[in-house]
C-alpha cells in the first residue's frame, strides 16, 4: 500500500462518525476503529500526521531539487504551495500550518540564493519569501477550514442518515424484536462496541434479563447502575467498573422510561457522539412506547371482545337453563291449582316446588360464579341504606330463614354508603342462608352494619357450632364443602360473596366467635353520606 | 272485577304459552296467546285485552321494541316476563312504560298477584278517596294516614311519597319515578333523598315486628307497596 492510500484510509473511514475528531486528535482511536471495522491494520495507520507530512514535504523538496535547474527557484514556491493546499484538504490545521512554515523556510534555505543558507541577498527575494510565507499560512488555514466544514456537513448527513435508518427500521420492522435487533446492530456498528439492552418489565421496573438482541452482558453491579439510570430516567451516566467504562443511556418514552441502553466505551464519548447516542435512545424509547401502547390497545380490544362474548354466552346459557325451569315451575303451580283439595297430591307438589326452588338457586349460583370468573361483574354504585339493604336481603333469602329469628343491628348514626345494592343484597342473603343452614332452628342470626375506618363493615353472626379449623382457610373456595356440611348446598354461595365483595374492592373473612358461633365479615371501602347532611334537606 | 278479564300473552316458547294459559284460565282469565311481537301488537289493537304479559326475548321484534311501540298508542297494563334478572333490564323496561316485571321462573301465585296489581291502576285513577292495604289506611281527601286505625303524623314529603306508592300499590315504582313525582324532574339523580325519606316513612307506617313488610325494596330498581295477597 502506498503511503497516500494509507493516509486516505485513515483520514476518511467510510462509516466511523467521529472522523473529524480523529483528525483533530491523536490517531490511536481511529486505528482502533479501523481495526474493528476492517479487521486489519494499514501499514501507516499508526504513523502520526506529522511524520506523514514530513515525508510528503521531503518528497516535494526532492522533486523540486530535480526540477529547479529547468524552472528556476521562483516556480518551486508554487510546488510547495500545492503541497500545503493538498495537505490542507486532508490533515489537521496544526500539521498544515507547520508544513506551510516549514516549506517557506525550506524554500528559502534550499532554493533562494545564496543556497543552503537562510540569508536572502536580494530585496525582491525577501519580499517573495515574506509573501510566500503569508500565502502558504493563509492557504493552509483556509483549506483546513473548508475541510472542517465539509466534514461537519458530512457528519450531519450521516447522522441524519443513521437516524433515518433507525427510524425506518423501527417503524417498519415486522415486530418489535426485529426492530430492536436492527437498532442494536446499528448502534454496535456505529460505535464499534457491544450493546446491552434492558427493557421495562411487567412490574414497571427494569428487567434484569437483557433483551435477546443484546451483545453485552452486564455484571450485577453494572445492572444496578442501569437500574439507577432507569429510575432517574433523565440523564445518561458514565460508570467505571473495574476495567470497563459503561455508558448507560435511558430509553425515554413520552410518558415513562422504557428501558436502558448500555454500551462499553474505553474512553468517554465526545459531545456529538453522545448526542447521537441519545438521539438513538429517544427513538428506541418512543418505538418501545408505541409498541407498548399498541399492545395495551390490542389487549383491551381482546378483553372487551371476550367480555362481550362471555356476556352473550352467559345470557344464552341463562336463557336455556331458566326457560325449561320456568315451564316446570308454571306447570307444577298449575297442578297445585287443580289439585288444591287432594292432600296427597298437594304434598307431592310441595316437594316438587321445593326442589324447583333449590334448582333455581343452584342455577343462579352457577351463573353468578361464571359471571365472576369471566370478569363481567362491575358494581353499579348507588346510595344504600343499610337497614333497607338488610331487610331486602332477608326478603331475598325467603323461606329458608323461616326457622330463625333475624336481628338487624344498624346504628342510628350509620351513614348511607355508596355500593351496588343488588350485589350487596346477594352477598348478605347468601351469608344469611349459610348461617341458617349452619345454626340450630330457633336460634338468632344477627346482621350488623357499621363504619370502620372509612370502610363499611357488614357482618353476619350465628350461634351455631362454628367453622371447623380445617374448613376455615378454604371456606371461600368455589365448590368447597366442609366435611360436616349439610347436603343440598353447592359450595358456591360463599365464593360468590367473596367475588362480589372483591368486585367492590373489599374483602370477606370468616372466624369463630369466642362466645360461640361463626362470624362472617365483609369489609368494603365506601363513600359515605352523613345522615345529618340530609336531615337539613327539604 | 265483575266481567271476565282478558289476558294477552306474547311469548315465543310454546310450552310457556300453554302452561300460562292453564294457570290464567284457572284464575278465570280469558287468554289469548301469540308467539311473535308483530302479531301480538296488532292483536292488542283489535282485541283490546285488559292486561298484556310480554316476554322480552322474542324472535322477530325485541320485547322492549314491542313495549315502546305499544306505549305510543295504548295504556293497557303490561307485565314483563323475562329470564333477564339484572336491575338494569328491569329499570329499562319500567322506564319504557311497563307496569311491572317478573323474572322467570316465577311462582304462579306471585304472577297472579302481580297481574291483579297492574290492573288496579285503572281503579285507583278514578280519584279514590280512601286506600286500604293491610293495617294501613290513607284518606286522600283529608291527607291523613292511619296505622291499625290510629292516625300517624307524616311530613309533607313523606305523605307525597306514600301517596305515589299507594297509587301504584302492588307494583314496583322506580327510584326515578318517585324522585320525579315527589321532588320534581331535577331531582331524578338524587337517590339519597329517597333513601332517607323511605327510612323515615318505614319507621312510621310499618307495624313493629311484622313478618310481612308493607314497603318492599327492589334493589337497584325502586320500591313496592305490597298488597296483602288476600284482602
Amino acid at each position: 500500500m502506498t503511503p497516500k492510500a494509507a493516509l486516505l484510509t485513515v483520514a476518511a473511514p467510510e462509516v466511523y462518525y467521529g472522523d473529524d475528531r480523529t483528525a483533530d486528535r491523536d490517531r490511536t482511536g481511529a486505528s482502533r476503529y479501523e481495526l474493528l471495522r476492517h479487521g486489519r491494520i494499514s501499514p501507516l495507520a499508526g504513523m502520526s500526521e506529522y511524520a506523514l507530512a514530513a515525508v510528503f514535504t521531503a518528497l516535494v523538496t526532492a522533486i523540486s531539487v530535480a526540477l529547479e535547474p529547468f524552472t528556476g527557484y521562483e516556480s518551486i514556491a508554487l510546488l510547495y504551495l500545492l503541497l500545503v493546499v493538498a495537505l490542507g484538504l486532508r490533515m489537521r490545521r496544526g500539521v498544515v500550518l507547520t508544513v506551510a512554515a516549514a516549506s517557506a523556510l525550506l524554500w528559502n534555505f534550499v532554493f533562494i540564493p545564496p543556497r543552503l543558507t537562510f540569508y536572502i541577498a536580494k530585496v525582491e527575494d525577501g519580499m517573495m519569501f515574506a509573501m510566500f510565507f503569508i500565502v502558504a499560512v493563509a492557504m493552509g488555514h483556509l483549506t483546513t477550514r473548508l475541510r472542517r466544514s465539509e466534514l461537519a456537513e458530512r457528519r450531519r448527513e450521516r447522522r441524519t442518515a443513521a437516524l433515518y435508518e433507525l427510524a425506518h427500521q423501527a417503524a417498519f420492522a415486522s415486530d418489535l424484536d426485529t426492530g430492536l435487533r436492527a437498532a442494536v446492530s446499528l448502534v454496535e456498528s456505529i460505535f464499534a462496541t457491544p450493546v446491552a439492552l434492558h427493557l421495562r418489565g411487567q412490574d414497571h421496573a427494569l428487567s434484569p434479563a437483557p433483551h435477546a438482541a443484546s451483545t453485552l452482558a452486564l455484571s450485577a453491579a453494572e445492572l444496578d447502575d442501569a437500574a439507577r439510570v432507569f429510575a432517574g430516567a433523565s440523564a445518561s451516566e458514565n460508570v467505571r467498573r473495574g476495567e470497563a467504562q459503561i455508558l448507560h443511556v435511558p430509553l425515554q418514552g413520552r410518558a415513562a422510561g422504557m428501558g436502558v441502553l448500555s454500551i462499553r466505551t474505553e474512553r468517554p464519548l465526545d459531545a456529538s457522539e453522545k448526542e447521537l447516542l441519545e438521539a438513538f435512545a429517544v427513538l428506541i424509547g418512543l418505538t418501545l412506547e408505541k409498541d407498548h401502547v399498541m399492545e395495551a390497545f390490542k389487549r383491551a380490544e381482546i378483553l372487551e371482545a371476550s367480555a362481550r362474548l362471555s356476556r352473550t354466552l352467559l345470557e344464552s346459557v341463562s336463557h336455556e337453563l331458566k326457560t325449561p325451569l320456568a315451564a316446570l315451575q308454571t306447570g307444577v303451580d298449575a297442578l297445585a291449582q287443580q289439585t288444591a283439595n287432594d292432600e296427597r297430591a298437594a304434598a307431592t307438589i310441595r316437594e316438587m316446588q321445593w326442589a324447583l326452588r333449590r334448582q333455581h338457586r343452584v342455577i343462579n349460583n352457577l351463573l353468578d360464579m361464571n359471571r365472576l370468573e369471566s370478569g363481567v361483574v362491575h358494581p353499579k354504585l348507588d346510595w344504600c341504606d343499610m337497614g333497607e339493604l338488610a331487610e331486602s336481603a332477608v326478603e331475598l333469602a325467603g323461606d329458608a330463614l323461616a326457622g330463625h329469628s333475624i336481628a338487624v343491628e344498624v346504628g342510628t348514626d350509620m351513614p348511607m354508603v355508596k355500593a351496588d345494592p343488588s350485589l350487596l343484597e346477594r352477598c348478605l342473603s347468601n351469608l344469611l342462608l349459610n348461617a341458617a343452614a349452619n345454626s340450630p332452628p330457633g336460634s338468632t342470626i344477627t346482621v350488623r352494619a357499621r363504619m370502620d375506618d372509612g370502610a363499611l363493615r357488614l357482618s353476619v353472626l350465628d350461634s351455631g357450632p362454628g367453622i371447623s379449623p380445617e374448613d376455615l382457610p378454604r371456606i371461600f373456595e368455589p365448590f368447597y364443602r366442609g366435611a360436616k356440611s349439610r347436603p343440598g348446598g353447592t359450595g358456591l354461595g360463599l365464593s360468590i360473596v367473596d367475588g362480589f365483595v372483591r368486585a367492590h374492592g373489599g374483602g370477606v373473612a370468616a372466624r369463630n366467635r369466642a362466645e360461640g358461633g361463626a362470624e362472617f365479615v365483609m369489609r368494603i371501602p365506601v363513600e359515605i353520606l352523613q345522615p345529618q347532611v340530609l336531615e337539613r334537606l327539604g | 272485577m265483575t266481567e271476565q278479564p282478558t289476558a294477552l300473552v306474547i311469548d315465543d316458547e310454546r310450552q310457556m304459552r300453554s302452561l300460562l294459559r292453564i294457570v290464567l284460565e284457572e284464575d278465570h282469565y280469558r287468554v289469548l296467546d301469540y308467539e311473535s311481537g308483530r302479531q301480538g301488537l296488532s292483536e292488542i289493537a283489535s282485541r283490546r285485552p285488559d292486561v298484556v304479559l310480554l316476554d322480552l326475548g322474542l324472535p322477530d321484534l325485541d320485547g322492549l321494541t314491542v313495549l315502546k311501540r305499544l306505549r305510543e298508542w295504548s295504556h293497557v297494563p303490561v307485565l314483563i316476563l323475562s329470564v333477564r334478572d339484572g336491575p338494569e333490564d328491569k329499570v329499562t323496561a319500567l322506564d319504557l312504560g311497563a307496569d311491572d316485571y317478573i323474572t322467570k321462573p316465577f311462582e304462579a301465585a306471585e304472577l297472579l298477584a302481580r297481574l291483579r296489581a297492574v290492573q288496579r291502576r285503572v281503579v285507583s285513577e278514578k280519584d279514590e278517596a280512601f286506600f286500604q292495604a293491610g293495617h294501613l289506611g290513607i284518606d286522600f281527601t283529608a291527607h291523613t294516614v292511619t296505622v291499625k286505625g290510629k292516625e300517624v303524623k307524616l311530613t309533607a314529603t313523606e305523605y307525597a311519597l306514600l301517596k305515589v306508592l299507594a297509587q301504584h300499590a302492588g307494583k314496583v315504582v322506580t327510584h326515578k319515578h318517585l324522585l320525579r313525582e315527589v321532588w320534581g324532574p331535577n331531582a331524578e339523580e338524587q337517590s339519597q333523598y329517597l333513601r332517607v325519606y323511605m327510612t323515615h316513612l318505614r319507621k312510621k307506617i310499618e307495624a313493629p315486628g311484622a313478618k310481612e313488610k308493607l314497603l318492599r325494596t327492589e334493589s337497584g330498581i325502586g320500591y313496592r307497596l305490597v298488597l296483602p295477597l288476600k284482602e
